[in-house]
């Protein structure tokens, strides 16, 4: 037995045991057993994962198991990538889920689908088969659906968000079911290996179709624009473990999906498939990334960063897929291996974020940016790890998410693709990651400075008080990953970029030593963890400087400039909604912000105002402009159908008794 | 049995089985529906009989048994206690379709029936294959009185009338039915029956009447 | 990564000393030029050293309500502009941290720097702090797509981002420097430039009114050292992307070797072309009332446009 199967073993095994202990165990201990059993499993997941990236193998095939196609799982590298991010972030929210659950979460279904929604997440990577991949795709929905679900007594909206949910789920799973059914309709059988040998041979509208197809069901997975909608309603919604969990291992299922059926099972395909791939990514970043600097839900921001940072990563998947067809192979690689190093970045510095989005929201109750702040006083721990997500997630340097982003940028200037069209995609390319990346600065430091720094804006925020310790102990692992992964990407960036070099076909893409990133065949390298010591340096010796030159008074404590008007109250402070509003006013033609102003006069004269309303609402505009019309033209339908049903039992009888006689008549007349 | 006598008995059963669908189809009063009901129940369980002395097959004597018990039986009695707590008896006063043209329907599905099992026929033709059309025209006449009859235990009656056929075709087809498959669909049967049993009481209990008609009212 | 040649450590060491200590000068002669060409006498070049001075002598004060992000950012910013001062070439093209010196990571740190004043800016909870925090994040934001695709095209003839490579590259092919690519590249990073800085028509580094700050507005709360600290920042910055700007472009003087003499000249040239543009720039201010703060996205859609076009160029004209 190797060290994936061994793996893989101990991870199913747990979660099994721990969805069956959350139906037997008692209240008190179920969240913390539960909790340490699934970061058992994502333990087990993680070292699986590792071991196949670096080239084990194992499979298991069960050909009884599922009428008509069977079991069969094998992991390759590729799989082995997701499975290691699915397993560390399971660790970490699994040890935070035992604090965050107490109280009124821990009830049986809830803790049960926990481990199994883990479970499953795991084994779509894993899944070698179109039955196998369905079963465990759609578990993964029905588990996630199920997690969303948990709060629904006490607020209204999460029903809402359910719903969208589920539909949007199942209507992807639709769409990968017929891309995936009508290849292995044109394969010997349904398993990825026979698809892979029949993907050479299909006619180039054929695998176009089920290309499209699937990036559909794929790209709704992944939060991808246009059909990007069940994001932003199902995260603020759920729990905070499992947003964290659907935010950081759940969405790349999607991206893994594209690259398996594009790259591995097509065999590449034609560059506009590709490039469709990038426009979209391009645009999701963009759309994803000014609906979070603009909102101010501090959760559904998150979800809207969720998908830029998708956006992002297909960028990078549609580049290696355009280098590959133009066969500059070097740089595909570098390509994918900045796509998946972002993949593993976004899932340490997600899950941190909305870890300590949960902790808030644990504390004070609230989620709306307006009302937090001065949370640094009573939440000091959480307010240090939302920093570290923030400068992660915000792309500058140290963080982590620069290092993936630079190897990004480095792959798409690289890049002189032959065509006219190409030469245009390149630039642009670049101008959105780097409208991204500029618009994620000033979405972080609006989360982080209006929900943490300053003075508390309303009493809740006031009476925060710190998470309890395995709530920490959760943040604490994630906070690792990301400075780990901050300053020594160095240490998965080998095996990541022979994971890429191996899903294009190239060799590895970039080398590295101890502490520098160096590209292959073009001249560029990069070193976080020298750019930190020299910053690290700087500072210490600013600090020293500072305190020899400066006078050797002590300091004194100084009231605000207040333009002599006396003390400033919480209401004086900047909102996040005044924060962002000069980027809403550049970018009003894309955001329409709908705005009510109501004046409340005074009751003995209209020159006297007494009251100011101001509310703003900020609609998604792909949904009205996209969702609207189809729904209005289903309603439509629906009452049309109305008159076939009036309630006449009669009639419906009717209805199968004509079809069948129908029906009969035609077989007589026909045959 | 010789081949002469089994055809024979085969044919008449099978026309008795043809016959009491059509009375169901002519007959108004409940009492009466239900009385023909149970006389095709045993002329069903007769079908099995001789299929089941013809084939010398000990087991399907006990599913013809089994099937005279239950479809001319228990269902009818079942049947006849559920339209006596109605109180007064009832009749079948303006069906949908009317009798003369249910009558006329009848035939059109029998010959439709016909038409439909002719493959089935020539797969492999015996005195029990050529039956089958019989059992395809019960049926579909089993269906049409589901559709156009107004009371609910006379909706019963036709349900039940399209099991009868259904069974009726699978004795004829495959001669060696197995006795879960019949135990299973009987037992089916069972709890429909009962269901709507139960159904009807509380329909009754709250809004007075059971004919199905008047309860257009309930839609939105 | 080799260890720094004794050379590469004496440019990196004269490289901090220049820029610690020449760029209030070249505040203070920007200023100067400004004040004679308004006709008025001006407080000499020294004026801002003068200013320096006397910050560090005051008592320092810490607003209450403020956290320790407010006492953190003056020193990050100047932390920034000391690791990007230390490794730019300015002075020599042997850099001390080679893969430090790379294009993208000099202006994400920068930018860190910037983020973490507007982050102090939030901390004061006043409504002049968030106002000047929120408009800078809006600047940054739509300054970095120009500033990206200026670098891309920057990057096509040479290859690669690491800037000891374009200054090399821009020394062994000199009629690079008159290309279309150049030329737009230029304009683009100057507007960026003037963005960044905060100088006119972006910004009013000298305006006393509140509601018309951007940079100031931020550090309203700060005085003493740590002011002292965000305005040597400031003109270190300054001093930094006018240094970048006369590298990238006109790289003539740099010291490539090792003898005193030829570093000698690479600073005599560095001194020389910052004051120059420096000059410029502050003639041109001369000239420009500051814009209001939604036309500035239209200024910065512009120079998108010439950086996009420089990108374009260098791909039909490679």
């Amino acid at each position: 037995m190797n060290t994936v199967q061994a793996g893989l073993l101990t991870a199913v095994t747990f979660g099994l045991l721990s969805a069956l202990a959350a139906l037997l165990i008692a209240r008190p201990a179920r969240s913390a057993v539960v909790g340490v059993g699934i970061a058992v499993c994502g333990a087990g997941a993680l070292v699986a994962g590792v071991a196949a990236m670096a080239g084990q193998v194992a499979w298991f095939a069960a050909p009884d198991l599922l009428p008509l196609s069977g079991v069969v799982f094998a992991i390759d590298p590729l799989g082995g990538a997701f499975l290691a991010v699915t397993g560390g972030v399971a660790v970490a929210t699994g040890i935070y889920g035992i604090g965050y659950c107490r109280g009124g979460l821990d009830g049986r279904l809830v803790q049960c689908m926990l481990p199994l929604f883990v479970l499953a997440m795991m084994l779509v990577p894993a899944a070698a088969g179109v039955g196998t991949f369905l079963l465990c795709w759609e578990l993964m929905a029905l588990t996630s659906l199920l997690l969303v679900l948990a709060e629904h007594r006490r607020r209204p909206e999460v029903a809402s968000a359910g719903r969208w949910y589920a539909v949007m789920t199942h209507l992807g799973l639709v769409a990968i079911l017929i891309g995936l059914l009508i290849f292995a309709a044109n394969a010997t059988d349904s398993t990825f290996a026979a698809l892979r040998l029949a993907g050479h041979h299909l006619s180039p509208g054929l695998a176009a179709l089920i290309f499209l197809v699937t990036l559909i069901g794929f790209g709704s997975k992944a939060g991808i624009v246009p059909l990007h909608a069940w994001l932003p309603r199902a995260h603020p919604e759920a729990p905070s473990n499992v947003s964290a969990l659907m935010s950081a291992a759940m969405v790349n299922l999607g991206v893994y999906g594209i690259v398996r059926v594009g790259f591995d099972l097509l065999g590449g395909g034609a560059a506009w498939w590709w490039l469709l791939v990038l426009a979209l990514g391009a645009l999701s970043a963009v759309y994803g990334i000014l609906q979070a600097a603009i909102g101010t839900d501090l959760k559904r921001l998150l979800g809207h960063s969720t998908t830029e940072n998708m956006g992002i990563v297909l960028v990078g998947v549609g580049a290696a897929g355009l280098f590959t067809a133009s066969g500059d192979l070097t740089l595909a690689g570098l390509a994918m291996a900045a796509a998946l190093l972002h993949i593993v970045n976004h899932a340490a510095f997600k899950t941190l974020l909305f870890q300590s989005a949960g902790s808030v929201v644990h504390a004070t109750g609230r989620r709306d940016l307006d009302y937090l702040g001065g949370l640094h006083d009573g939440m000091p721990r959480t307010t240090a790890a939302f920093g570290i997500g923030a400068l992660s997630a915000s792309a500058l340097p140290p963080g982590a998410a620069f290092v993936s982003e630079w190897l990004l940028l480095q792959a798409l200037i690289h890049g002189l693709p032959a065509g006219v069209s190409a030469t245009i995609v390149m630039p642009l390319a670049v101008a959105a990651v780097a409208l991204t990346a500029g618009l994620a600065v000033a979405t972080f430091v609006k989360a982080f400075g209006v929900g943490f720094l300053a003075r508390p804006r309303s009493r809740e925020a006031e009476c925060a008080h710190e998470s309890p310790p395995s709530m920490l102990a959760g943040m604490g692992l994630a906070a690792a990953a990301c400075v780990g992964l901050a300053l020594l990407p160095t240490l998965v960036l080998p095996t990541i970029g022979a994971v890429a070099g191996g899903v294009v076909g190239s060799g590895d893409p970039v080398t590295v030593t101890a502490t520098t990133i160096a590209l292959t065949d073009f001249a560029g390298s990069l070193s976080p963890l020298l750019l930190t010591v020299a910053l690290v340096i700087g500072l210490v010796a600013t600090l020293a400087a500072a305190r020899a030159l400066a006078t050797r008074r002590a300091a004194r404590e100084a009231r605000l400039w207040d333009c002599g008007a006396g003390p400033l109250s919480a209401r004086m402070e900047y909102t996040a909604t005044s924060f962002a509003e000069p980027l809403q006013r550049v970018f009003d033609d894309v955001v329409q912000a709908e705005q009510d102003v109501d004046v409340t006069h005074h009751r003995e004269s209209a020159y006297l105002v007494e009251a100011i309303e101001y509310h703003r609402r900020v609609p998604d505009r792909i949904e009205r402009r996209l969702y609207e019309p189809v729904l209005a033209v289903m309603a439509v339908w629906g009452r049309v159908g109305r008159r076939l049903a009036p309630g006449s039992v009669h009639r419906y009888l009717g209805y199968g008794f004509y079809s069948l006689c129908a029906l009969l008549i035609l077989l007589v007349v026909t045959r | 049995m010789s081949t002469a006598l089994y055809t024979q008995l085969l044919n008449l059963v099978a026309g008795a089985f043809l016959l009491t669908a059509v009375l169901i189809l002519w007959r108004r009063e409940l009492t009466a529906i239900i009385d023909v009901f149970a006389l095709q129940g045993v002329a069903l369980a007769a079908l099995v009989g001789i299929i089941a002395v013809a084939e010398g097959s000990a087991e399907l004597g006990a599913v013809a048994v089994g099937v005279l018990i239950l479809r001319a039986g228990v269902l009818p009695w079942v049947l006849r206690r559920a339209a006596a707590s109605a109180g007064v008896v009832q009749r079948e006063t303006k069906p949908l379709v009317n009798v003369v043209s249910s009558l006329l329907a009848a035939a059109a599905l029998t010959l439709l029936a016909y038409a439909v099992s002719q493959p089935l026929v020539e797969l492999a033709p015996s005195p029990a294959t050529h039956a089958i059309p019989v059992g395809m025209a019960v049926v579909l006449i089993g269906f049409f009185v589901l559709v156009t009859r107004r009371l609910a235990l006379s909706q019963l009656v036709g349900f039940l009338l399209l099991d009868n056929g259904i069974t009726a075709v699978g004795f004829l087809t495959a001669t060696g039915v197995g006795l879960i498959v019949e135990l299973g669909v009987s037992l089916d049967v069972l709890l429909v029956v009962l269901v709507l049993q139960v159904l009807k009481t509380r329909m009754r209990e709250a809004f007075g009447a059971t004919d199905l008609d008047e309860l257009r009212e309930l839609h939105d | 990564m080799n260890a720094p040649s004794v050379y590469g450590t004496v440019g990196v060491i004269l490289q901090l000393l220049i820029v610690i200590g020449l760029s209030p000068l070249l505040i203070g002669m920007m200023r100067q030029l400004r004040a004679r060409l308004e006709g008025r006498a001006g407080p000499g070049i020294g004026q801002p050293w003068r200013d320096l001075r006397k910050l560090m002598r005051k008592q320092r004060t810490s607003p209450r309500g403020t956290s320790e992000v407010f006492r953190v950012a003056p020193l990050l910013l100047v932390a920034t502009c000391l690791v990007v001062a230390a490794v730019a070439p300015f002075v020599t093209t042997a850099s001390a941290l080679d893969p430090v010196a790379d294009l993208f990571a000099v202006v994400a740190l920068l930018t860190l720097g910037t983020v973490a004043l507007a982050l102090a800016g939030l901390d004061t909870g006043t409504a002049f702090g968030g106002m000047g925090a929120s408009r800078e994040t809006t600047i940054i934001a739509l300054v970095e797509p120009t500033m990206l695709v200026a670098i891309f095209a920057l990057s096509v003839p040479v290859g690669s981002t690491n800037l000891a490579a374009i200054v090399t590259s821009g020394l062994d092919d000199p009629a690079q420097v008159f290309s279309p690519v150049s030329l737009l590249a230029a304009v683009a990073l100057i507007v960026v430039i003037i963005a960044e800085t905060g100088r006119l028509p972006v910004d009013n580094p000298s305006t006393h009114l509140e509601l018309t700050m951007v940079h100031e507005a931020m550090v309203l709360e700060y005085s003493g050292p740590d002011l002292a600290m965000v305005e040597l920042a400031s003109a270190m910055r300054l001093t930094v992307f006018l240094g970048l700007l006369a590298n990238l472009f006109v790289p003539w003087g740099i010291a490539t070797s090792g003898s005193v003499p030829v570093i000698a000249i690479g600073v005599l040239a560095f001194v020389v072309k910052v004051a120059v543009l420096g000059a410029a720039l502050a003639v041109g201010e001369v000239f420009l009332a500051k814009l209001r703060l939604f036309r500035v996205p239209e200024l910065l859609a512009g120079s998108f446009v010439l950086g996009l076009l420089a990108v374009a160029a260098s791909f039909f004209l490679a």
